[in-house]
């Protein structure tokens, strides 16, 4: 492997979340509620290693399954530098903050372990560029993400949110896997070997792709990664679950649901975007993600609950950024990587915003608050950016992004033309209605203040400086969107566009039909907004009217089903009764083995190979009759000696079939087994055995089943006197010459597979041991 | 036609010992564990063909040296004479157990054992 860039600082950047989580424990018993500083630390510390890697390209492994190709390889390139960076940033920013806004609240040491670990396994998606890797870390960030979305143990609500988040993500995640594999398939076409090396693939990717179609996997892979990203972007229809997940605390929607977790889907669309680019790949992502802007955003406007309002937005910016992506131009590439950028900046500092005012005026509902601004103001200018930011509004800097999404689709519609033209109406319709939510979220800051609103304090300095931050640097973007492109943004645009795209985003000059749609989108939300009050309402009530249509009443539905199915189903199954398991066991053996022939096309043996002596089946007809009898014996003692019978015409049926040794032993064991029958009975019940008739008769049924299927089974698979195997050959040779025995069967007992007659002893002894236990412990007095 | 005799007789002893098994005297369940281990032990040894005893047949070689003569399948007996002996260990361990279960429980019916009584 070439290693260009430093490959110690790329693995310690991963590494090291993960050993601070482990370390958490201690730390607490150290520094207590200051914990969330050295969370800070860690993710500083990770961010400016990443940060030292900027501009540089190069990859890094560490061997895990060298016999498969799977190795723990981590690729450094300015896509996942730009998410790895942003995920590092926000993380120390979300830690400032936890430490005042979670102060007091328990559990706090899960919390953290679960935050520091969270951040690891981000980096390791952002860096990873092996597919067995990347999975493990995707699916590490939706078992993160439950424990903190679930933090809040004691409240149902909270426990049903991770519940969901975690089935969404985890079974989405199932179809990625799968997606994964296929990928992995078309590489064995592409290379001559299989590998899970992302790397190589995307350095082949017109290889990749010949192969993908050759094999006919194109659209399968394709439709089972796009599974998985939308599951974990929250896209329509599995978008309901973000929404929810608003039940975590606010530092955890900050970080997980605005810029880290949501946007992995985002960004593994990015980074596979050069495998799938095609008309395929356009309709399917394009048509998800506007349709994932346009609900998105008019729920937003539905929303009651500034949280609820915030999750609904991401949700449709979401949209955007895999609608950016859908479109193969390089405006396509520009949309959706300067958009994640630029998204992450302002939701985050909203989400933190709205910590602030839930913090400070204790309620969340959108109706209860308002004219803020005199309380907060402060806060107000933070929010302002911000809001105007994801409202599209120039010269911030959101407005860049949703331009190049305008430009993508313009460009798209206007080459294909048709119903190509629902792209650009989608986005400018979603635009409306987010200009709309963006100003009623500007209303807690400006507008009048309801009486019934209580005093508001002003936050303290360390919750207010992250979402500050934030806000600065979005502005900074927005002024100069020149300096963010050559610091991360572009090498992010190359490393997921085909070609090399000049990428140069400036405020417009003249009135092209992207900046019409712009000003329409704007025009209209502004003026539309004196209504929203019944906007609002109106979206409600056709909610309200149509629950199928919520894929959160589906998913109720479908969970409930499977637990009352499973409620019912467990009894019937788990019945504690040892003739239940015993019925369905030995019913179910016997029905698979006569199956197993009717498949084979086995057919029953005219002339059998076993020429049994007509003597030997005399004996065991003797046997049969001392079985038979048993199953009637009217006492124990009666059935023992009928136990007995049988054992004694076998030893007599293993002399007769050449078995000297067998009957010898067969004698010893079987007058033991009648003294030990003996001395236990004595101490036992006298009799238990009424038949119930009708059980009687069905277990005879399947009894005679069973004894068929291995009537069959002795047919079809006995051979006959004369085909002496060359293994029995083999032991009848060496007997004399390597264990210098006449013995043949004590030869390969006590020689050959001594070993094996050494481990039979250990059982017996254990066995003996087991009895004598159980028989003492009693007698002293000890419980089991 | 002998042979049909013999898948007869594994056949019906396989069926008497799930019979036992089922039964909810927990005696007769060790019953049917013994006669389904030693069905079995006589179905393994007919697999490896039956050879009626007649001296040269007998896998215990006669003297040291010389060819030595074609044998009953010896693999097959070393196989079915574990199993013997195994099983003895298993039968003595389950009635030990069944006489623990009634020492604690007072009762060997096992429709009244069910759950953790």
């Amino acid at each position: 492997m070439s290693l260009t860039s430093g490959a110690i600082p790329v693995l310690v950047a991963v590494a090291l979340p993960f050993l601070a989580a482990a370390l958490v424990p201690l730390l607490w018993r150290v520094l207590g509620e200051r914990t969330g500083y050295a969370g800070a630390g860690v993710a500083l510390v990770s961010f400016s290693l990443l940060a030292g890697e900027l501009g540089r390209e190069g990859t890094v492994a560490v061997p895990w399954i060298p016999s498969l190709d799977v190795a723990l390889r981590f690729h450094v390139d300015g896509w996942g530098l730009l998410f790895a960076l942003l995920a590092s940033g926000i993380g120390v920013l979300v830690f400032l903050y936890s430490a005042t806004y979670m102060h007091g609240e328990r559990g706090l040491r899960r919390y953290y372990g679960s935050l520091l670990a969270f951040m690891g396994a981000i980096l390791g998606v952002a860096l990873a560029a092996d597919l067995v890797a990347l999975f493990l870390f995707w699916e590490l960030t939706s078992v993160a993400s439950f424990l903190l979305i679930g933090h809040h143990d004691g409240d149902a609500e909270s426990r049903y949110a991770a519940r969901m988040a975690m089935v969404v993500t985890v079974v989405g995640g199932l179809f990625l896997l799968v997606g994964f594999l296929l990928l992995v398939v078309a590489s064995g076409r592409a290379f001559g070997t299989e590998t899970f090396d992302l790397t190589a693939m995307l350095a082949n990717a017109d290889a990749m792709r010949a192969a993908l179609r050759e094999t006919g996997l194109f659209l399968p892979a394709l439709a089972f990664v796009a599974v998985g990203a939308a599951s974990k972007s929250a896209q329509v229809p599995l978008h309901f679950w973000l929404p929810n997940a608003m039940a975590a605390p606010t530092p955890v929607s900050a970080f997980l649901h605005s810029a880290t977790m949501v946007k992995v889907g985002v960004y593994l669309l990015g980074r596979l975007r050069p495998l799938f680019l095609g008309v395929e790949w356009t309709l399917l992502l394009v048509t998800l993600g506007l349709a994932t802007m346009v609900v998105g955003a008019v729920l937003a406007v539905a929303s009651t609950d500034i949280k609820e309002l915030l999750a609904y937005s991401t949700a449709s910016h979401l949209g955007l950024m895999v609608a950016g992506f859908g479109f193969a131009s390089a405006a396509g590439a520009e949309t959706g990587a300067f958009h994640l950028f630029n998204h992450a900046l302002f939701k985050a500092a909203l989400f933190l915003v709205a910590g602030i005012v839930a913090h400070e005026a204790g309620t969340r509902r959108l109706d209860e608050l308002g004219g803020l601004r005199r309380d907060l103001p402060f806060t107000a200018v933070v929010a302002g950016v911000a809001a105007l930011s994801m409202a599209g509004v120039p010269p911030f800097n959101g407005f860049y992004s949703k331009e190049y999404l305008f430009k993508a689709a313009y460009e798209a519609a206007s080459a294909a033309g048709g119903l190509w033209w629902l792209y650009p109406t989608a986005a400018v319709v979603a635009s409306i209605f987010t200009v709309l939510y963006s100003a009623r979220f500007l209303a807690l800051f400006f507008g009048d203040r309801p009486e019934a609103l209580g005093e508001v304090h002003r936050p303290p300095a360390t919750m207010l400086a992250p979402p500050a931050l934030l806000a600065a640097v979005a502005f900074v973007v927005g002024l100069a969107p020149g300096l963010a492109v050559d610091v991360a943004v572009g090498a992010a645009i190359d490393a997921t566009a085909v070609g090399a795209p000049e990428f140069d985003p400036h405020l417009p000059t003249e009135l092209s039909p992207p900046v019409a749609m712009s000003v329409v989108s704007l025009g209209v939300g502004a003026s539309t907004y004196p209504v929203y009050g019944r906007v609002h309402r109106a979206i409600r009530r056709a909610r309200a009217s149509a629950p199928a249509l919520r894929p959160n009443w589906w998913y109720d539905r479908t969970l409930g089903g499977i637990d009352r199915v499973g409620a019912e189903l467990l009894p019937r199954i788990q019945t504690g009764l040892l003739r239940t398991y015993a019925a369905w066991a030995l019913g179910a053996a016997a029905a698979l083995v006569v199956a197993g022939y009717v498949a084979a096309g086995v057919a029953l043996p005219t002339e059998v190979g076993v020429d049994a002596p007509p003597a030997t089946l005399v004996v065991l007809a003797v046997a049969l009759v001392g079985a038979v009898a048993m199953t009637r014996a009217p006492s124990h003692v009666v059935g023992v000696l009928a136990l007995s019978l049988l054992g004694f015409m076998v030893a007599v049926f293993y002399t007769l079939a050449s078995a000297p040794d067998l009957a010898l032993t067969q004698l010893v064991v079987e007058t033991l087994s009648l003294l030990v029958f003996l001395l236990v009975l004595e101490k036992l019940p006298e009799y238990y055995g009424e038949l119930d008739r009708r059980l009687a008769l069905r277990d005879a049924v399947l009894s005679l089943g069973v004894g068929a299927a291995v009537f069959l089974t002795v047919l079809v698979s006995t051979r006959g006197p004369d085909g002496e195997t060359a293994l029995a050959r083999y032991f009848v040779e060496k007997a004399v010459p390597e264990g210098g025995g006449t013995n043949v069967v004590n030869v390969i007992l006590v020689d050959f597979r001594a070993f094996d007659t050494l481990g039979e002893v250990a059982v017996i002894v254990m066995a003996a041991l087991s009895v004598l236990t159980l028989l003492t412990m009693r007698r002293r007095g000890e419980s089991p | 036609m002998t042979a049909f005799g013999l898948a007869a007789v594994v056949g019906g002893m396989f069926a008497v010992g799930t019979f036992l098994l089922l039964r909810r005297d927990l005696v007769r369940v060790v019953w049917g564990v013994t006669v389904l281990s030693q069905a079995a032990n006589v179905y393994l040894l007919t697999m490896g063909g039956i050879v009626l005893g007649m001296g040269e047949t007998v896998p215990v070689l006669a003297h040291h040296g010389g060819e030595p003569p074609q044998t009953a399948d010896p693999v097959v007996q070393a196989l079915v004479l574990t199993a013997i002996v195994i099983s003895f260990g298993m039968t003595a361990f389950a009635l030990v157990l069944s006489l623990r279960v009634y020492e604690e429980n007072g009762s060997l019916d096992l429709s009244k054992l069910e759950g953790d009584a």
